[in-house]
């Protein structure tokens, strides 16, 4: 089985490597690191715009917000990695994957909105203190869940083979009833439970950038505003996030072209799990790995 | 039927790649820094201090504003109690930090004290922090060079070096040069760091995160 559609699958996913190799991550991240110094400044000064009662100063924030959220999702981050690989392993359609990820971005912006509600305002805690809650509990919690889903989708594509195998040996026993597992029982994130389970993975790590702004307009009397452009800022990335998760469904959908039958498409998505799986469980341990010191 | 796990080594050999820049290249810096940099030598020509400063990017400085409490009068200025605020939240920091400041003597790691002489200032919507870190020991650089360099191993500060404002003196002998961060050759040296490594070692973090940084070269002699 494997050795049939894994080099089809290998041979993607080294193409794949080799194209990231090509690409100038180093300078691509200088330049969004760039770009997002110019609007985090853009952010400030829409801000003392709102504080000194400038009207047209919502807009400016909004609209540096969501540039803001866009190129900060250039970086390397948590969301994208479950994303694309989940995009690459599951089944789901793009258009369902597509409204995943702009609800686990809103999500993440929810998530800023109730943790600078609840702790900034309720249990008076400062802004200093809540960015260290995110950055020293939060994001590594949300890493290990990332991770886990990772060991999901390994265990998926694992076992899924393993039915093979069990089926093939079945077929060539006898009467060739013993089938494998459906597309449908390894598929990935087409159930309510799995995109629960991606939408609070990401969900539970805030963006700082998105609590510092609900804290500072918090102290300008305008927490509302804040709300609303943390809201843009969910909304570009997402945007961001898209790009990933159509690049992960054409991968996908490229790794099975030279799939014809049923059984094709089994091995294709068991193995398309497996290495989807691994490296998501890659990444986000190296994510974790600064915290485990 | 043979069940063989679906990966060779190359596949390895990258997972351990991107696992590796999956911690320096983490990049989501939050807080931009405009960092200048001096040397402090004594009258025998011993290297004695560093002089730092930070120039906060705006949004920062407006977090500062909020987490430190400043400006309470809303005129927009620091009064004394602002300034000593900023100065202990910037420079009274935790043993085991080193502020982000490292000093590289002899290829080795060389201890700093704590930060003295601090003064703040609120210029363009920007706070800045400036003071003096002295070297545990003062030093005699010869030889080889000594580098400066201004990093967050986490990257959650992005720090730039920039030409200091009003640079102080160097001796005759002594040039610093600043060098900035250049991709491809953090690249290259990361790879060279990968492809040297053993199979049971794992890179350090600090020992990555320094390829990313800035650094001002001093060279005497």
């Amino acid at each position: 089985m494997w050795l049939r559609f894994g080099p089809i699958v290998l041979c993607i996913f080294a193409a794949g490597a080799a194209a990231w190799s090509f690409v100038p991550w180093f300078d691509i991240q200088q330049w969004a690191a760039g770009e997002q110094r110019t609007f985090q400044n853009a952010m400030a000064g829409a801000l003392r715009g709102i504080q000194a009662g400038d009207p047209r100063a919502v807009w400016t924030l909004c609209s540096a917000t969501a540039a803001y959220g866009f190129f900060h999702a250039l970086g390397p981050g948590h969301g994208k990695v479950l994303i694309g690989g989940a995009a690459l392993a599951s089944g789901a359609t793009l258009k369902r994957l597509s409204i995943l990820t702009v609800i686990s971005s809103l999500a993440q912006a929810a998530t800023a909105i109730l943790l600078v509600g609840g702790l900034y305002f309720v249990l008076q805690i400062g802004s200093a203190d809540l960015a260290d809650l995110t950055e020293a509990w939060l994001a590594p919690a949300s890493y290990a869940a990332i991770a886990a889903i990772g060991v999901v989708l390994v265990f998926r594509g694992a076992r899924s083979w393993h039915k093979m195998g069990q089926a093939n040996q079945a077929a060539h026993g006898c009467c060739g009833h013993a089938h494998g597992p459906s597309i449908q029982e390894i598929a990935t994130l087409t159930s309510a439970r799995d995109a629960v389970a991606l939408i609070a993975s990401i969900a539970m790590r805030p963006c700082t950038g998105a609590l510092f702004v609900l804290v500072i307009a918090a102290r300008f009397d305008a927490f509302a505003v804040g709300c609303l452009a943390v809201i843009t800022m969910g909304l570009g990335t997402a945007a961001f996030n898209l790009t990933v998760v159509t690049s992960g469904v054409a991968a996908r959908r490229l790794a099975g072209l030279g799939a014809r039958d049923h059984q094709a498409m089994q091995a294709v998505s068991a193995t398309l799990h497996v290495t989807g799986g691994v490296l998501i469980i890659a990444i986000s341990i190296g994510m974790l790995l600064p915290y485990l010191d | 039927m043979e069940q063989r796990f679906p990966v060779s080594h190359n596949f390895w050999g990258l997972l351990f790649v991107v696992m590796c820049l999956g911690g320096p290249a983490k990049a989501h810096p939050h807080v931009f820094v405009d960092a200048r940099t001096g040397f402090i030598f004594g009258t025998d020509g011993q290297l004695e201090a560093l002089r730092i400063s930070w120039t906060y990017d705006e949004f920062t400085t407006l977090i500062l504003f909020e987490s430190l409490n400043l400006d309470q009068d809303g005129d927009g200025q620091f009064n004394d109690a602002d300034r000593a605020a900023v100065i202990d939240g910037e420079t009274n920091w935790d043993p085991e930090y080193k502020g982000d400041v490292y000093l590289e003597v002899g290829g080795q790691d060389y201890p700093l004290a704590r930060p003295e002489a601090a003064a703040v200032t609120l210029e363009n919507n920007q706070v800045e922090v400036s003071f003096d870190l002295p070297l545990s020991q003062p030093v005699r650089i010869e030889g080889a060079p000594a580098f400066l360099r201004l990093y967050d191993p986490v990257f959650f500060y992005a720090y730039t070096i920039l030409p200091a404002m009003d640079p102080i003196d160097l001796p005759e002998n002594c040039q610093a040069q600043i060098v900035p961060f250049e991709p491809n050759a953090a690249e290259n040296a990361l790879q060279e760091k990968l492809s040297a490594l053993g199979r049971e070692e794992a890179p350090t973090q600090e020992n990555v995160g320094r390829l990313f940084s800035d650094e001002v070269r001093l060279t005497c002699g």
